[in-house]
């Protein structure tokens, strides 16, 4: 799935300036307005919309994954055998741990090239030039993300750019085959996918760092590694971890990029879920996807701190 | 002149950098794009020659055609409901003050965690197994509201607190109706945001495939005719769909910043005259 949170430069809470807020809850409370009853009204739909469309099939899901499976048919007859199957079949087990080291190293490696990135875009950009320049990063972010991983099909293909070239060159005489269908394909193409969005949540943190700290610890004799690490990397540390948050989250739930570029070797556990729903095995399907979804939440609840959403969009 | 020299190359370095992350972020599009104008039906290298022809091809597909015209319903009313359901909740979260309003807002925002995969096969179960209801562009449709909802009601609710409530004081003092308060200076203040709101909802659902995966019928849309397509390799035809497509999303996304931005800056955005 699309990473579902991204920022757009200069539409952010004004920084600082007059905070119109304040002004107002306190001239809110002068006049003793209070606010009315009526405006709860507006929680209506959405919670309709969330109760009965989100929640209420995530119960089913539930329910699903401790009911039993007849051939095709879902009967209501509880046991835990779903989730007993999931952590001891070994094809499970090894797609979940593949999938997540995959997620692990492609945060990271998103981490360790979009900080350079966005140091770039805060220290070397004229100040008139970040906004375009951080939109022109946002763009491909908010494309479609099919076309992305499609763009990468016409690259890294038996006929792709790649080996067409190197071939036009008679570098080599038969395509490279692996270049395509395997990790470090899929990686690469993740990289492509995250990557802007590192790049964004960093910039947002380093751009706010005081970089006169910087010159201070140099003044006083502190090599430039050493500055970063103790002062700078700290600072900066929000960034770097709702960056990880948001790019490690989604990828758990990955099914395109593997689908299109992973091959039988680059299977990921959205694939192996999905092919348990083609293949009519609901209660473990849905044993499996409840699986992921409590290794999000606990994820999710480890780092509640560093979860401000708002401030990213 | 020993560190200026270095700061020297360290700002090159940089530079070289930056230009190099450039490249690797628009270089793979940039030949999507190209190779849709190439006359070879490989969709690939040596470069035959200019033609339009696989754009000319796309618009002769009746089954494209028809993917369009499913995609372009479901994206506005998605764009239509989710705009409406996230406004009214924007409203209520920022101004009812509520003492629990920071958990009702991570409720609203959790489809955005929750992975799009989940959200399909959940929705799949519910419709077809619980509900047994035929699965048709309207549970699509479904699908895509609670997905892009928690867009609006963050990017609403992001205007909504940096609003001045003494534009609205100053209407109601004036005499003006809460109705008219709301529709001349209420609404017009807000407007860039409602509107960046329905445009992301627009675009996401435009571009969802997961979801749409697993909760349509026996139609169509773009995203899921091209993944039809693209498990057979790469076809010319394809990039010249996926370039319009390209295009399409990123003159909406410019023109939601545009939008965003008018907003940015408090003040300038100036509310219509009454008469």
């Amino acid at each position: 799935m699309k990473a579902t949170v991204v920022g757009a430069p200069g539409v952010g809470p004004p920084v600082g300036g007059p905070a119109p807020g304040d002004v107002v809850r306190g001239a809110e409370e002068m006049a003793g307005a209070r606010p009315s009853r009526k405006i709860l009204w507006g929680f209506l739909p959405i919670s309709v919309l969330q109760v009965g469309f989100f929640l209420a099939p995530l119960v089913v899901m539930v329910l699903y994954s401790l009911w039993t499976a007849q051939g095709v048919r879902v009967i209501p007859h509880w046991t835990l055998q779903n989730y007993a199957n999931f952590f001891t079949t070994r094809m499970y087990l090894i797609t979940l741990l593949k999938t997540a080291a995959i997620s692990l190293v492609v945060t990271l490696v998103a981490l360790l090239f979009g900080y350079p990135f966005a140091y770039f875009l805060v220290r070397y950009v004229r100040k008139q030039l970040q906004v375009p320049l951080l939109m022109l990063v946002i763009i491909p972010f908010w494309t479609s993300y099919l076309l992305r991983v499609y763009a990468w099909m016409g690259i890294l293909g038996r006929k792709g750019v790649i080996n067409s070239l190197l071939m036009g060159l008679h570098l080599i005489k038969e395509p490279l085959s692996f270049l395509l269908y395997n990790n470090m394909s899929v990686t690469l193409v993740f990289l492509y996918l995250y990557l802007p969005f590192a790049i964004i949540t960093l910039y947002a943190a380093i751009e706010k760092f005081d970089f006169t700290q910087m010159s201070a610890a140099a003044d006083l004799g502190a090599p430039p590694w050493r500055a970063f690490l103790e002062i700078m990397l700290p600072q900066t540390k929000q960034g770097v971890i709702t960056a990880f948050i948001f790019i490690f989250i989604p990828m758990l739930g990955e099914y395109i990029a593997p689908k299109l570029v992973g091959g039988t070797s680059g299977t990921m556990i959205a694939i192996l879920i999905v092919n348990l729903f083609r293949g009519f095995q609901l209660p473990q399907g849905a044993a499996v996807a409840l699986s992921i979804a409590v290794l999000i939440t606990i994820v999710l609840i480890v780092f509640r701190r560093y979860l401000r959403v708002e401030e990213l969009i | 002149m020993e560190t200026s020299g270095r700061a020297r190359l360290t700002h090159a370095a940089f530079v070289l950098y930056g230009l190099l992350g450039y490249s690797f972020l628009y270089v793979p599009v940039l030949l999507l794009a190209f190779f849709s104008f190439n006359k070879s039906a490989t969709g690939n290298l040596p470069f035959t020659g200019f033609t339009l022809h696989w754009y000319a091809d796309l618009f002769r597909d009746y089954l494209v055609i028809d993917a369009f015209k499913n995609s372009l319903m479901v994206a506005a009313f998605t764009s239509l409901l989710a705009t409406a359901i996230g406004t009214a909740a924007a409203f209520a979260l920022v101004r009812a003050h509520l003492r629990f309003s920071e958990f009702l807002r991570v409720f609203f925002v959790l489809p955005m965690m929750v992975p799009g995969l989940l959200i399909g096969i959940a929705l799949l179960v519910f419709f077809s197994s619980m509900l047994s209801l035929p699965l048709s562009l309207g549970t699509v449709t479904i699908g895509h509201v609670v997905m892009t909802t928690p867009f609006v009601v963050l990017v609403v609710a992001s205007r909504l607190v940096d609003f001045d409530r003494r534009l609205e004081w100053a209407a109601a003092d004036l005499g003006a109706n809460p109705l008219a308060t709301f529709r001349y200076v209420t609404f017009p203040l807000i407007l860039p945001g409602i509107l960046a709101g329905a445009l992301f909802a627009f675009t996401l659902s435009l571009d969802e495939f997961v979801i749409t995966l697993f909760t349509i019928g026996p139609q169509t849309t773009l995203p899921l005719y091209v993944f039809s397509q693209v498990k057979f390799g790469v076809t010319p035809k394809i990039n010249a769909l996926a370039t319009l497509l390209l295009l399409g999303s990123i003159s909406i996304l410019l023109f939601t910043f545009y939008a965003l931005s008018r907003l940015g800056r408090p003040g300038k955005a100036k509310p219509r005259e009454v008469g």
